[in-house]
């Protein structure tokens, strides 16, 4: 390009601010939460000085403080994860179809009303339901001993398994627009012509879905999921607002129990141990739903030519696979313009 | 044909039944809001039999506990701030990674996608921590400077930038234009769809946060919407429903007004951008 | 174009401006010395704290107390830069031993305040090993309010309410003589447990509940729930007061007598009105006994300039005058300050709460002084109390298997002193 060696210099300035935001902002903290969490650091007066891995193998020692605090959360928040990550992906894709199948001018509006609870923040999500959900005397206890449905009250927040499910329902209420959005563009973009030639060929409705509809949106499902599990995994002002963590701690969250660890304990090393672990875990997960998905891809593509494209679009991205997107997108717009 | 249109018709109407159980909620909470106290806590009705506006009178008068109005500015401050840095930021770096040959160019890129693999929750006490040892607790710094840090947005332009042609700005260079003039002239309007994506998302993002502003707040002026919302569900409005429900409300209204006028910018711009 | 590149310098200038305008305020614009005091009423109790600040405020203009009121305040005054802050006397020991507040004793000196000022319960509850680190402000121990509409007199003992369950229940279903909740208040239902069967709870620094007469007293709430049918079950979070508030239709379950804490005073004034009655908290096991906490005031290790020591000490004199404290009185916690006290007791329909609890005082047991007090309560808290009026079926053996992972959370937590 027409570059001399100053205008390669003037070129770095424009990636400082980026830098110098990263390095403070990002890459110190990161650095520092590794070094405390090898060292007995209390919130209130700060070091008392380096323990080595002391606090990742009291954490990691069956039957001490800290273990029971991260196990019960870390085992809470997997189910969280096993109750909420179905239906954020199969009812935002029932939706999407649903939606996809509207005449036109509907389903700009369907869209709207659908994703409009993603605008609302997840502290007044929780208020919402925790009174919706009340259980002496709250809206949905009396709407269904009215019509008869249930003979006694049932205590939502209190009880498992109804704690869980008042905590997922007000998750997938809240965030089930957004994934819904990813997947009503997602099947805008399938070409109308394959379903044509599939009526023609007289295919069933199910047929057209799984061998055309899922395929072309298989890397965006993919998306969704990795986001999804990520999202999940962080999961606190729901079950700190609505249940408290309990009944019982069952509800009680690793973001929880780690801000319990540093605020209520006082002890910041132990809690940013915790924070590493639980930052390895999410990466072990997450690189397992990758390695899980990209395998699947490769033996798909062993099986027909015609997957190849999908093949190399969907692996040479990073995390998640948002790069492979543009590409397309901008082959069409050159389309138009030539 | 005929067989067609009743599919339609039949789907239009199960689609209005479901959006109407969608957003029940918000009806309940804004009937709830005009409910007495009294009332609010036992009665099982949707509509209230006595219509009152104490609730909202007493969020907006003076001797209020919550700081509602506040709450309100600091949650635009914070979020137009925040999302302003992070596009200003990304598009400066994503625009040298992509087309300038600068040093450390490989190194950058490596980083960037290294760290977005990383979680959030690994930076986020150290990161607390860092904000108290140098004072900065309860000021707008670390409400809105952290989030610039964020990888992900210089990933996306500069993965759209690449797949870009080059055509017009190497025309641009060949008549004398400076790379501030190309990138403001030149790149700046061929990336606002991807720009325009990153912004709602930012946005939304710093809007619903909720664990961080907690942390580094500490005074009630500081709080966002968000934050502000949650000490009302754990403070003394717990005991009252009705005037809980306003503040969702007055919280909530906000929000859904710019929600709706960026819905069409955020659709097209997930569209465009590759979020997928 | 060129507007675009107007609009990114735009807006580069306006985040300078903001920038700026959001630096830290250490000090106020009107030149006044700032006390940043911090405190946790959320309740009712907030505005009358907030009288006192301002009412101090406005009497002079070298000193400017700027409070802050927050459910989390503890997480707050940790993380924050606060100079004064409420705390109560279970949390002394634990901000002495992690250093984060100091020995009071020449703050009080220079605002004119001894020891001698306080009734007894009142010294015990400002002190650490025989030093006061905090000045003492007020005793709230668990407090019987009830609905005269349901109750003539006063319950005096568990036999009276188990009475008054029944034919409240005779009547109409949703009707109970109390509520216990699930979580939330329940330290006191447990110290109160141990008060009345004379257990002493504290172990060489630990929290010992591992006791076979405490584990039968627990179990008699868990048969208040499921055999005598006083309390109905699984109330959740502050249930004990919810259940009180609420009027018995549809599902709602209605209570006519509540045990809690008096900061819910002024809810229960403005619903009931004449109709609420204030007693003394009934003998519901062995022997008559109350508990509950103590708020006092401490002062952050951090503070060490002359200034805000000043500050400090001026606003503690403002305070600790009888027509100020009495404020925090109207609001219905007791004050220990005797010359407030005795103030108050010459008006004891304005001050009603704060002088039926002046008598509990006698019975007044403080809770165990430990290392990290609400931590070592924690597993009790939020899952021995929830079992005990959730799970129909719990057995004494199950409740002492549960009692003595409790005793092992506690002792661990403990072992964290340094």
């Amino acid at each position: 390009m027409y570059m001399t060696k100053r205008t390669k210099w003037i070129g770095f300035l424009f990636v400082i601010p980026f830098l110098l935001s990263f390095l403070i902002f990002w890459l110190t903290p990161l650095l520092y939460g590794i070094w405390i969490s090898l060292h007995d650091f209390r919130l209130s007066v700060g070091n008392n000085g380096f323990i080595g891995l002391k606090n990742y193998v009291d954490i990691l020692t069956p039957d001490t403080l800290y273990n029971n605090v991260f196990m019960n959360s870390l085992k809470n928040t997997l189910m969280f994860i096993v109750l909420s990550v179905p239906p954020l992906i199969l009812i935002s894709l029932g939706l999407a179809l649903l939606i996809d199948n509207l005449p036109k001018r509907l389903k700009t509006f369907f869209r709207t009303v659908f994703f409009l609870s993603y605008a609302i923040s997840v502290t007044a999500v929780s208020a919402l339901y925790l009174w919706l959900f009340g259980a002496n005397g709250g809206f949905i206890n009396n709407l269904l001993l009215n019509t008869g449905m249930i003979s006694s009250p049932i205590n939502w927040t209190g009880d498992q398994p109804y704690a869980w499910f008042v905590i997922v329902i007000a998750t997938v209420w809240w965030t089930i627009g957004f994934n819904m959005l990813l997947f009503v563009n997602a099947l805008d973009e399938v070409d109308p012509n394959l379903y044509e030639a599939a009526d023609l060929d007289g295919a069933s409705s199910w047929n057209k879905f799984r061998y055309i509809t899922l395929p072309d949106i298989r890397n965006i499902s993919i998306f969704v999921m990795i986001t999804t599990v990520i999202a999940s995994f962080n999961l606190y002002g729901q079950s700190l607002l609505i249940t408290r963590g309990g009944p019982s701690q069952s509800t009680s969250s690793l973001i929880m129990g780690i801000h319990a660890t540093v605020f209520g304990n006082n002890q910041l090393g132990v809690g940013s141990a915790m924070a590493l672990l639980m930052g390895l875990i999410m990466m072990v997960i997450t690189g397992l739903q990758y390695w899980m998905s990209y395998r699947n891809n490769k033996e798909e593509t062993e099986s027909g030519k015609s997957e190849k494209k999908r093949f190399t679009r969907a692996t040479n991205v990073g995390p998640t696979n948002v790069s492979s997107r543009p590409a397309t997108t901008i082959e069409k717009k050159e389309r138009k313009v030539t | 044909m005929k067989k067609k249109r009743m599919k339609s018709v039949l789907l239009v109407t199960f689609t209005s039944i479901l959006a109407v159980l969608f957003i029940f909620p918000l009806i309940w909470m804004v009937f709830t809001s005009f409910k007495t106290l009294s009332e609010s806590l036992s009665s099982a009705g949707l509509f209230p039999n006595e219509w009152t506006l104490e609730h909202y009178q007493t969020i907006f008068s003076a001797s209020a506990d919550s700081n509602m109005v506040q709450w309100t500015i600091n949650t635009a401050v914070v979020t137009l701030m925040g999302t302003v840095i992070v596009i200003f930021v990304d598009v400066l770096a994503a625009y040298a990674l992509a087309r300038l040959n600068i040093p450390g160019k490989k190194i950058i890129l490596a980083i960037v996608i290294i760290a977005l693999t990383v979680p959030g929750i690994v930076t986020l006490f150290p990161a607390f921590y860092l904000f108290k040892s140098v004072n900065l607790l309860d000021t707008y710094y670390p409400l809105i400077l952290p989030y610039s840090a964020g990888t992900l947005g210089v990933f996306l332009i500069y993965n759209f930038l690449r797949s870009f042609p080059q055509e017009l700005e190497e025309a641009a260079y060949l008549d004398g234009a400076t790379q501030w003039q190309v990138l403001t002239k030149v790149i700046f309007p061929s990336i606002k769809p991807v720009v325009t994506t990153l912004g709602v998302v930012t946005f939304l993002a710093i809007y619903n946060d909720f664990l961080w502003p907690s942390l580094v707040t500490n005074s009630d002026e500081m709080k966002t919407l968000t934050l502000g919302v949650a000490t009302l569900v754990q403070g003394s409005n717990f005991v009252n429903p009705a005037a809980m429900m306003a503040s969702t409300v007055v919280a909530t209204v906000p929000a859904l007004l710019i929600f709706l006028w960026a819905n069409k910018y955020f659709v097209k711009g997930v569209t465009n951008s590759g979020i997928k | 174009m060129l507007n675009r590149k107007y609009a990114m310098l735009m807006s580069a200038g306006l985040l300078t401006f903001a920038m700026s305008g959001c630096t830290p305020n250490d000090s106020g614009d009107s030149g006044k010395t700032e006390i940043k005091f911090i405190n946790g009423f959320t309740g009712g109790d907030g505005d009358y704290m907030t009288k006192i600040v301002d009412d101090f405020n406005s009497s002079q203009d070298t000193y400017q107390v700027v409070q802050s009121q927050e459910k989390e305040h503890y997480t707050k005054f940790k993380s924050g830069d606060y100079d004064l802050v409420v705390m109560h006397e279970t949390n002394l020991d634990t901000y002495q031993k992690d250093q984060l507040i100091q020995d009071v004793g020449p703050f009080m000196e220079a605002a004119e305040i001894s020891e001698s000022d306080f009734n007894e319960a009142g010294v015990q509850s400002g002190s650490v090993d025989d030093k006061m680190f905090g000045v003492p402000l007020d005793i709230h121990p668990l407090t019987m309010f009830y609905n005269k509409d349901m109750v003539k007199e006063a319950p005096t003992d568990y036999e009276q309410l188990k009475q008054l369950g029944e034919s409240l229940q005779a009547e109409d279903s949703n009707l109970y003589a109390f509520g216990l909740p699930s979580t939330g208040l329940t330290t006191f239902y447990f110290t109160v447990a141990a008060a009345q069967n004379g257990i002493d709870l504290a172990k060489e620094g630990y929290l010992n509940f591992t006791d076979s007469t405490y584990a039968d007293a627990l179990m008699q709430y868990h048969a208040m729930v499921f055999e005598d049918k006083t309390s109905p079950e699984k109330l959740g979070l502050d249930g004990e007061f919810q259940a009180f508030m609420k009027s018995a239709e549809d599902s709602s379950k209605q209570t006519a007598v509540t045990f809690t804490g008096p900061w819910y005073y002024q809810a229960v004034k403005e619903k009931y009105g004449d109709a609420l009655g204030i007693g003394k908290m009934p003998t519901l096991f062995e022997q008559e006994a109350t508990t509950g906490n103590a708020h006092t005031i401490a002062v952050a290790a951090a503070v060490d300039d002359q200034e805000t020591k000043d500050g400090i000490a001026e606003f503690l004199k403002f305070m600790y005058t009888p027509e100020n404290l009495a404020n925090w009185a109207e609001s219905g916690q007791t004050p220990t300050h005797v010359a407030t006290l005795e103030l108050i007791s010459e008006d004891p329909e304005k001050y009603a709460l704060a002088n039926q609890n002046q008598e509990q005082l006698e019975i007044y047991e403080p809770a165990p002084r430990v290392y990290q007090f609400d931590e070592q309560m924690r597993y009790m808290n939020e899952v021995v109390f929830t079992k005990l009026t959730g799970e129909a079926n719990l057995t004494k053996e199950d409740l002492m298997a549960e009692l003595e992972k409790a005793t092992k959370a506690a002792k661990q937590v403990a072992d964290t002193q340094q």
